[in-house]
């Protein structure tokens, strides 16, 4: 009801400014009226408008009420002057329970067990119930935790007196220069102990290392998140920089927690691949099937796991149908590289491409196929021998100005 | 993070197309095809291998290409050989030459051998390719030369090659020499194999090439000097 009352304010508010807007009536009298009337519309709505974390009310009162010729300029200049907007603890805190409490409702709407309700859940329910055909992702009604919504703030740097509490705080990137002093800090601490080392005659080259091979620094962005500061791609560069030159130091694994918490681990690759569970036919014979695709052939294998090592391509015998020896090759390498090559019955189908990019996509098929039979090590030594990436080489297109893709055209001296 | 992370992944297409690009993104590595390198048990692992390993296990592969194999007749060097053969991406044709050749290299030495005396007969090579490897590491040059411009002038400057342009000139050299100077109604096979067999009791023309070319290197020596790499 309330909000209702809004909007027909806020329509009434855009005529009344339209209408005082407008060239023939605009006379002191007039605009002040206006002003005031537009004033106390507005202080109104800033009441209400509030909760919908708009400006302050106050601002909004004193820049519309202050004046009608007040030109867009100056206006945009005004709010910008206020600063990005600053959520108070109790702000987000009331906000999370607001959350969660709303969350338990509309788990409660859509007859789903609240205790379970994930964000997916969430963000399904509101499709459902509030359906938006705009186009636009940050237009649509959203339901996020609080975290997620308003941007991560530090709390007030400086004391009742007006004093700092960090020491860098002028730098303008307090917590990025103290970082940059801590890892300092660290090489000075461990140079100090090789120094102790070598003084006691029990230095080493080959100390133990930091193992940094399935790991990756942090990024920009996660970066600034973990200051919750912006930091620029130079900052960024020199603090790489300076923990390459800490790792360069043999005896760096004395502060191998320290550099790890700037790491993250990357994932597995073999995780990655899609094995599809083995499917039995009426028989009891085990089969799968697998499709795969060169430049622009496509192929599906349907892998049998019967005992004779037949394979039929379009219903003819692999042997009429590729006549060259590497086509064949390719067809056997996989069964050759795990070392099935008689197990499997194969009925192929392939359309497209020339004779090569047939064998090839089949050869990915193959592969896909056969996943189903292998062990998850077997999985990562097929990748590695890079029989499971899809080849991603494609005709390259002619270019203009020139007469092929690469060719340039006779080169003429007049 | 995500998405810095799998775009890397996809097949790209580079913002500024260079003269030399790949579909795959440079974060992809090289597939290994032998059987052999995944059965050695962990325990006999060098520290750099076990790396290489952590390595490959979070970095994506790229797939083997159409020529390889893991089967024991694949060859990377005779490969390369049949590649560079090949007119007009006619694969079938240069792979067809090649086996000819072998063959037909084959046929001379086992009719050499049942020829020979029995104190002669170990000494026969009749085995193609190690014939075909052998007559190659005699065809490759040791040093190079390269034209070097110094005060409006233009030197021969000795240089040291790497081990692919030493690869590439020995094959190019052979498949030039075989294509030019014979008898234009012999066979190509035939050209090759008895080119091939003369390198590999070093004679013929192939290796006089390398041997002029080394005498060049050393004739100009004195202008080593200008080379600053």
């Amino acid at each position: 009801m309330k909000c209702s009352n809004i909007v027909t304010q806020m329509q009434m508010l855009l005529l009344s400014t339209y209408f005082l807007f407008s060239p023939e009536r605009r006379t002191a009298n007039m605009a002040a009226s206006g002003g005031r009337t537009v004033g106390s519309f507005l202080w109104k709505c800033g009441n209400c408008c509030f909760n919908f974390n708009t400006v302050s009310s106050n601002l909004t009162r004193q820049v519309l009420s202050r004046q009608l010729c007040v030109s867009a300029v100056l206006h945009r200049k005004n709010l910008a002057a206020a600063g990005p907007e600053k959520f108070s603890e109790e702000f987000i805190k009331k906000q999370v329970e607001e959350f969660n409490i709303g969350k338990r409702h509309l788990a409660n709407m859509m007859g789903e067990d609240p205790e379970t309700f994930t964000q997916g859940d969430i963000n399904r329910s509101i499709a459902y119930l509030f359906p938006s055909g705009l186009f636009d992702k940050k237009a649509k009604p959203l339901m996020k935790h609080p975290d997620e919504v308003f941007p991560k703030q530090r709390a007030v740097q400086w004391g009742a007196d007006g004093r700092p509490f960090h020491f860098l705080f002028y730098t303008g990137k307090q917590s990025y220069y103290s970082l940059m002093h801590d890892t300092f800090t660290k090489a000075l601490a461990v140079e100090k102990h090789q120094d102790r080392l070598r003084g006691k005659d029990l230095f080493t080259q080959d100390a133990k290392q930091i193992s940094l091979v399935g790991s990756r620094w942090l990024l920009k962005e996660e970066l600034e998140e973990l200051l919750v500061e912006t930091i620029s791609e130079h900052d960024y560069a020199r603090f790489i920089q300076l923990m390459e030159r800490l790792l360069s130091l043999p005896y760096c694994s004395v502060e191998e927690d320290f550099v790890q918490r700037y790491r993250r681990q990357l994932e597995i690759q073999s995780s990655k691949q899609q094995v599809q569970p083995l499917q039995y036919d009426q028989h009891g014979v085990a089969y799968s099937t697998g499709d795969g695709r060169r430049k622009t052939a496509m192929g599906t294998v349907l892998l049998r796991d019967s005992g004779s090592g037949s394979i039929s391509i379009n219903g003819t015998n692999y042997v009429h149908y590729f006549p060259v020896l590497q086509d064949r090759e390719q067809l056997m390498f996989p069964l050759h590289f795990m070392e099935v090559l008689g197990r499997f019955d194969m009925q192929c189908s392939v359309s497209g491409g020339g004779h090569s990019s047939q064998a090839g996509a089949l050869r990915l098929a193959i592969s896909r196929a056969m996943l189903s039979f292998l062990s998850e090590g077997q999985v990562e030594t097929m990748r590695q021998a890079g029989l499971l990436t899809p080849d991603p080489r494609i005709k390259e297109r002619k270019k203009p100005g020139q007469e092929g893709a690469r060719r340039k055209f006779t080169w003429k001296k007049r | 993070m995500a998405a810095s992370v799998t775009g890397l992944l996809k097949p790209w297409t580079p913002r500024v197309l260079l003269v030399r690009w790949s579909r795959y993104n440079p974060y992809y590595l090289e597939p290994e095809p032998r059987k052999e390198v995944y059965h050695i048990p962990e325990t006999e692992l060098t520290p750099e291998q076990k790396e290489e390993r952590e390595l490959k296990s979070v970095r994506p592969i790229k797939a083997a290409t159409n020529s390889v194999t893991s089967s024991v007749f694949n060859d990377p060097v005779l490969s390369k050989f049949v590649n560079m053969m090949m007119k007009d991406g006619d694969k079938i044709i240069a792979k067809g030459i090649i086996t000819q050749t072998l063959e037909n290299m084959k046929r001379k030495q086992v009719e050499k051998y049942h020829k020979a005396p029995e104190v002669k007969k170990a000494e026969i090579e009749c085995n193609p390719y190690v014939i075909f490897h052998q007559a190659l590491e005699n065809c490759k040059p040791v040093i190079g030369l390269a034209s070097i411009q110094k005060g409006g002038k233009f030197y021969q400057v000795p240089i040291p090659l790497t081990d692919n342009r030493r690869r590439f000139l020995a094959m190019k050299w052979m498949i030039t020499e075989c294509r030019d100077n014979k008898h234009r109604r012999t066979l190509m096979y035939e050209k090759l194999s008895q080119e091939l067999l003369a390198a590999f009791s070093k004679e013929g023309n192939v290796v006089k090439r390398k041997h002029e070319l080394h005498k060049m290197a050393e004739s100009n020596r004195a202008y080593a000097h200008y080379r600053w790499w």
